[in-house]
């Protein structure tokens, strides 16, 4: 149906989008090809490609780039096989699935710095109740916030726990939508419940997994939140993240130009990342449907 | 033997999950020897509740919490509010119209309002006016473009769709920064945006917009045509069939997806950061300052935590119960 009045319905969250979006995007673009300060205010000079080249031979951006791909890859991956395990566990009718689910999702929608914040205390090498627990067992005052390595697992580990909600929530829905009929024929054939996951469910959840595995790397490589509380991106500069690394070079050393080449090269990589991610599943996905 | 190996897992896990929370709700009432002595696990037990925590945290003690907390409610539902009606209107719009944009027009757009950007500025223009004048240009010269019969792809409803729902790869920091020096250009003619209510819920309408369209477009699609049919032949206008109709059939929907972006605008925190200061600043901005301020006071911190979590354990409760009634399938597939 073609109405004149669709396009009241349409654009004004399309202005409001391109607005917010595109206008931020293009002036960042620009100043990324300059050089320009606020403090002292100084008149932005064009300096072609010397912001991105900085940033390129600069080491702390690759070790920050570094530390936020170990980040996500590694709580990623953990959360979707702990989340999907959770979610096949949910679907086999245990008694109290319902005050399961409720609770499992409370993480979720907890705001990331209130989580930071309760983990700091959780996490106290003397006062905290891990300390407590691995004091049980022989092991006093480990450094969990101080010591680079133990730092970014323990941002994993708050990460697994935020998120893992998010993959039992999606899979447990998807395991729902699966009919029921091919599994009954399963078993007539003597299909071990092994067989049946990797044979039949494995199989037909792969588009949602690979949806769900998308969102959360996307998502993921945000990070910002939970370090600045947690760590703030100590020891050293062990455990800072891009975006984290982009706020303090922005809006800590008001270097500007630098701070937008850094940002512009962070959505650049994404947008490789996406489209790389999608070309390599694409003939996966295609094969199943 | 295999149903109790899974029941103990879930119950490892729930006890993971659980843990952290209920510490946090304990925490908050415990005197400062239950905190200095090592840990405490249960009130009246190993230790005797006290309200000190909730004192200092509502008297204000240690920095306001009451005023972000105000702030934070004010802006996330303002902001909710009105991404829900437009975003709802974009997302009817797509399942019921028909879009047809000319990637040629879309090309056109671009380079008409990058290109003039820069040589306006280059001709010695400031960045706001310069940047209206181009995009605005840009914009008509594309509208009329779209309606010629060039050559190329036409994109269609899902691109559209797709337009928004990408918005949300862009890592946030790009937009954040470069907003904060446009709000700065903004502040330079005398207007106020850093800092203030109305640039900060602006922002996080254009942030939650996408998820609007993307969630709503799917409650729209399984609304019935029919009575939707039988209104237009009755000549009703499709603004009052929109409000009147569609609306309230998709109420459930509707109230799944305003708590969802709830959520979203009460836990952000980047854009507040950037984009605040002081007077507007929101609770998760406050919260994250209480770790420099406090240090180990936990009866204060936990209190602070506990103020932001449990508006959004109610919201999960509640979000929970509406999928059991089968109603967030849809947005899975």
């Amino acid at each position: 149906m073609r109405e004149p009045i669709r396009h009241l319905f349409i654009w004004p969250a399309v202005l409001i989008v391109l607005l917010v979006t595109l206008f931020p995007l293009v002036y960042s673009l620009t100043i990324s090809f300059q050089t320009m300060r606020l403090v002292p205010p100084t008149p932005p000079r064009f300096v072609g490609l010397d912001n991105y080249t900085n940033l390129l031979s600069e080491l702390r951006f690759w070790q920050v780039l570094g530390n936020t791909t170990l980040i996500v890859v590694v709580s990623v991956a953990l959360q979707y096989v702990i989340g999907f395990a959770l979610a096949l566990a949910l679907h086999a009718n245990v008694p109290g699935e319902r005050l399961f689910r409720v609770s499992f999702l409370f993480p979720m929608l907890m705001a990331p710095v209130a989580v930071a914040l309760i983990w700091r205390m959780l996490l106290h090498s003397t006062l905290g109740p891990v300390n407590d627990m691995f004091t049980a067992i022989g092991f006093a005052n480990l450094p969990f916030l101080t010591n680079s390595l133990m730092a970014k697992l323990s941002i994993i580990l708050v990460e697994v726990w935020q998120w893992t909600p998010f993959v039992i929530l999606l899979m447990l829905a998807g395991l729902q939508s699966l009919p029921t009929s091919i599994y009954e024929a399963a078993r007539l054939d003597d299909a071990t419940p092994w067989q049946q996951f990797w044979g039949i469910t494995f199989p037909l959840l792969l588009p949602l997994s690979a949806a769900v595995v998308f969102i959360r790397l996307i998502e993921g490589f945000k990070i910002m939140d939970t370090v600045f509380v947690l760590t703030g991106g100590g020891p050293g500069i062990t455990t800072e993240t891009l975006t984290l690394y982009a706020y303090q070079e922005g809006l800590k050393k008001f270097n500007l130009g630098y701070t937008s080449a850094l940002s512009f090269t962070f959505l650049i990589a994404v947008i490789l990342f996406g489209t790389l991610y999608l070309a390599i599943l694409k003939p996966h996905l295609e094969k199943r449907a | 033997m295999n149903r109790w190996l899974v029941f103990g897992l879930l119950c490892i896990w729930l006890l993971f999950t659980l843990f952290p929370i209920y510490w946090v709700f304990i925490t908050m009432f415990k005197p400062a020897p239950a905190v200095f002595n090592g840990p405490t696990y249960f009130p009246f037990i190993d230790f005797s509740p006290s309200l000190t925590g909730l004192k200092e945290i509502l008297g204000g003690g240690r920095g306001n919490m009451l005023q972000p907390l105000w702030n934070s409610a004010l802006i996330a539902t303002t902001a909710t509010a009105i991404a829900t009606l437009l975003g709802s209107m974009a997302a009817y719009a797509l399942v019921r119209f028909e879009f047809r944009v000319r990637l040629f027009a879309g090309l056109l757009f671009a380079i008409i309002g990058i290109g003039g950007y820069w040589l306006l500025t280059y001709q010695g223009f400031e960045t706001l006016p310069a940047m209206g004048a181009a995009f605005g240009l840009a914009l008509i010269v594309s509208i009329l473009a779209n309606r010629m019969p060039l050559p190329g792809p036409v994109l269609g409803n899902n691109d559209v769709a797709f337009w928004f729902i990408s918005q949300r790869m862009f890592p946030p920091i790009v937009s954040a920064f470069a907003l904060y020096l446009l709000y700065v250009e903004i502040g330079k003619s005398g207007i106020q945006a850093l800092d203030s209510f109305l640039g900060l819920t602006f922002c996080y309408v254009a942030f939650i917009l996408p998820i609007v369209v993307w969630l709503m477009r799917d409650f729209f699609e399984n609304l019935p045509v029919a009575v939707e049919e039988a209104a237009l032949v009755d000549n009703v206008p499709r603004l009052r069939i929109f409000f009147e109709i569609v609306l309230p059939m998709a109420r459930p929907g509707l109230i799944a997806t305003f708590l969802i972006c709830l959520g979203f605008v009460w836990n952000e925190f980047l854009f507040a950061l950037i984009l605040t200061s002081g007077e507007w600043q929101t609770l998760p901005i406050a919260i994250s300052g209480q770790n420099s301020v406090r240090g180990t006071e936990w009866w204060g911190i936990a209190g602070a935590a506990a103020i932001a979590i449990l508006p959004m354990m109610i919201l999960t409760a509640i979000l929970a119960r509406m999928m059991r009634s089968g109603l967030m399938l849809g947005a899975v597939k």
